[in-house]
């Protein structure tokens, strides 16, 4: 494990306007995360745990506050400068799995590679890699809906992991799976940050939270706690 | 090393385009009947315009084969027929005769030559064959103005027309008709009720316009007013061939002025003749092509707007439906330019298949119509003309439609917020 730093977020602000009045969703949030580590954003809903992974993950940018990742100052960038980093340092596990629906599983593995413009063998090459790396190489040619649940999220791994990004961010990634998928999904996310990537983990099920040693809990908008509950590599919960 | 990045390059750009147009015919493909109904604006217009363009230009074609073999040295002259009838003297009738013919060749100094006819139509039998043909009575110069070659035999000469000599000269279609053999020299046919001898056997000339120039028999002038009566005599067209083409309007001059005398129009009335020269003939075609391309141009923006916005209401609509999907590409990097000619490429791609259907659709109904027009109308139809400069407007302008109509909703796709369209149900 490496000891740089990769996110450096200081005063994270997220205001939306409602209407007449001012929705602080953010409320000046600070982070700092290095590489390798494995964290865990925990909170109830409407407690900016959601904003704050948009924010992290180049979604979105901060009404105030500065964000680096990996060295670049991104809390400015406009929106192409955003879709650069996304494609290049981030890579995005969601809770509905969110595949194409009419692409086959490598396809979508293939999507961040089209537009990172890798030629198309060499994309086909990594994606049948990623897909090997989780032993789903039989199911390349499925289409999502002929796939289960954990699948499906084992392809949204593979879709992540694919372009080899600085930082894995996994919104509630076991939210629409039962409890023994759960399981192997937050297997094989352990196994990722085993090998050395750094992972986000969001969710509000403390059992999910418990695979991360280290873990923020977010409340109205403000980082409440943030302690390492264990030492990294400490193995099963 | 060079060669890699050059090739990666021309990827990005190609490559692109061939990726974003395989990710819309996929999207073209999963609804079938939609893109179908979508397009199908597109179709129609495009299938229409194709048609009726095709349709025309063979008419043309036709057309203006007929009138070139007519050279620029040639003009012809006819009775007045859009004269009121009032004006017309009711003794006088409207009248041109050999008479006529004969004063123009005389009185006219840049005219070299003049050949009078008269056409009608009449039943023809050899042996017991029996048909309907074009009799054309005519003088020894109509042959050379018209370029008319012979085959075997010689053409209508003075002495025939000065003897009013039963001889004919056939087309090739004749021996066909009557089942003669090539070699018809000499043989008798009938004509009405004269019964001629073949002089002369014409060279094939091809299809044309309305009558095929091979389907006619010429007879000599003097034997078609005797055997036709008074009122053929007194309709009497001239085909005229002049010394020096830079000369047509002074020939023209020199026509009216021995017509009006000979006719014996007062200063101050018009004429009872018109008098065509190639010239103009050619300036009215050219006229009339112009107008009708403006007028398929006109149906063709006009079906290609009402198919563009078809194309545009599903693009957005596709848009809507696919918001999560936008959502996602965002997500994993896309920018806007690429959401934008995805969807751009995706309307293009459609509107362009609109196209190619419409434009075999168009070719096929223009080929149906000349089939229906040649069983009801007349066999020798000219066939439908398909020019290349169609195929290239009708893709072009379903493509043009594609991206002018793809452009807003493509707009609307690329301006989405990636967490709006993640979190869009």
């Amino acid at each position: 494990m490496t000891d740089d730093v990769l996110i450096e977020a200081r005063g994270l602000v997220k205001d939306y306007p409602m209407g007449d009045e001012v929705y602080h969703a953010l409320r000046g949030a600070d982070l700092t995360v290095r590489r390798g580590e494995f964290i865990a954003i925990m909170g109830p809903s409407g407690s900016g745990k959601s904003t704050l992974l948009h924010l992290l993950g180049c979604l979105d940018t901060p009404t105030s506050g500065t964000y680096t990742l990996a060295g670049t100052p991104v809390h400015s960038l406009p929106p192409d400068e955003l879709a650069e980093v996304r494609n290049r340092e981030i890579g995005f596990i969601f809770q509905m799995f969110f595949l194409l629906p009419r692409a086959s599983a490598v396809e979508n593995v293939e999507l961040p590679l089209i537009y990172a413009k890798v030629p198309p063998g060499e994309r086909r090459r990594k994606a049948m890699e990623a897909l090997q790396f989780l032993g789903l190489e039989t199911h390349a040619a499925h289409r999502p809906n002929q796939l289960s649940g954990g699948q499906r999220q084992q392809i949204a791994i593979c879709r992540a992991l694919v372009n080899k990004p600085s930082l894995i961010l996994a919104d509630e990634p076991t939210g629409n799976l039962d409890s023994k998928t759960s399981e192997n999904i937050m297997g094989q996310l352990v196994r990722l940050n085993r090998m050395g990537n750094t992972l986000i983990l969001v969710t509000h099920e403390p059992d999910i939270a418990a695979y991360a040693p280290r873990q923020v809990r977010i409340r109205d908008g403000r980082i409440v706690s943030d302690e390492v509950v264990r030492k990294a590599e400490g193995g099963e919960p | 090393m060079t060669a890699a990045i050059r090739k990666e390059q021309i990827y990005g750009f190609w490559g692109s385009v061939a990726e974003l147009v395989r990710i819309a015919l996929r999207a073209i493909l999963a609804s079938k009947m939609r893109s179908f109904l979508t397009v199908l604006g597109i179709i129609i217009g495009v299938l229409s315009v194709v048609a009726v363009v095709s349709i025309m230009q063979g008419v043309f074609a036709a057309f203006f084969a007929e009138f070139n073999s007519l050279g620029a040295d040639t003009m012809f002259v006819r009775p007045n027929y859009e004269m009121s009838r009032s004006r017309v003297d009711a003794v006088k009738r409207l009248k041109m005769t050999y008479a006529d013919a004969l004063a123009i060749k005389d009185g006219a100094p840049l005219v070299k030559e003049v050949a009078p006819f008269v056409m009608r139509g009449d039943t023809i039998a050899y042996r017991s064959q029996r048909d309907t043909t074009q009799i054309i009575g005519t003088t020894e110069p109509y042959a050379p103005i018209n370029n008319l070659d012979l085959e075997s035999g010689r053409f209508i000469g003075p002495m025939d027309v000065a003897t009013r000599r039963k001889v004919c000269v056939v087309g090739q279609d004749i021996l066909d008709k009557l089942a003669m053999p090539p070699q018809c020299l000499g043989e008798e046919i009938q004509i009405g009720r004269g019964t001629y001898t073949i002089v002369g056997l014409l060279e094939k000339k091809g299809g044309s316009f309305g009558q095929s120039q091979d389907d006619q028999i010429f007879i000599p002038l003097t034997a078609a007013t005797q055997q036709y009566g008074q009122d053929i005599a007194n309709t009497v067209f001239i085909l005229i061939q002049i010394l020096d083409p830079k000369q047509t309007d002074n020939a023209v001059e020199q026509i009216s002025t021995v017509l009006r005398r000979t006719h014996g129009i007062r200063f101050g009335q018009q004429d009872d003749f018109r008098i065509f020269t190639v010239e103009a003939i050619k300036r009215v075609i050219d006229q009339f092509t112009g107008i009708s391309t403006m007028v398929v141009t006109a149906i063709v923006c006009i079906t290609l707007v009402v198919g563009g916005i078809g194309i545009m209401n599903i693009m957005l609509v596709s848009v809507t439906e696919r918001t999560r999907e936008i959502g996602i590409r965002m997500a994993v990097g896309a920018k806007r330019v690429h959401i934008l000619y995805q969807f751009l490429i995706e309307s293009v791609t459609l509107s362009t298949l609109g196209g190619i259907v419409g434009l075999f659709l168009g070719v096929g109904l223009s080929h149906f119509v000349v089939f229906v027009l040649r069983k009801t109308v007349s066999e020798t139809f000219p066939p439908a003309y398909v020019p290349f400069w169609i195929v290239l407007l009708s893709l072009g302008f379903a493509a043009l439609t594609g991206a002018v109509f793809g452009v807003y909703p493509a707009v609307k796709a690329s301006r989405l917020d990636p967490i709006d369209a993640l979190r869009y149900e």
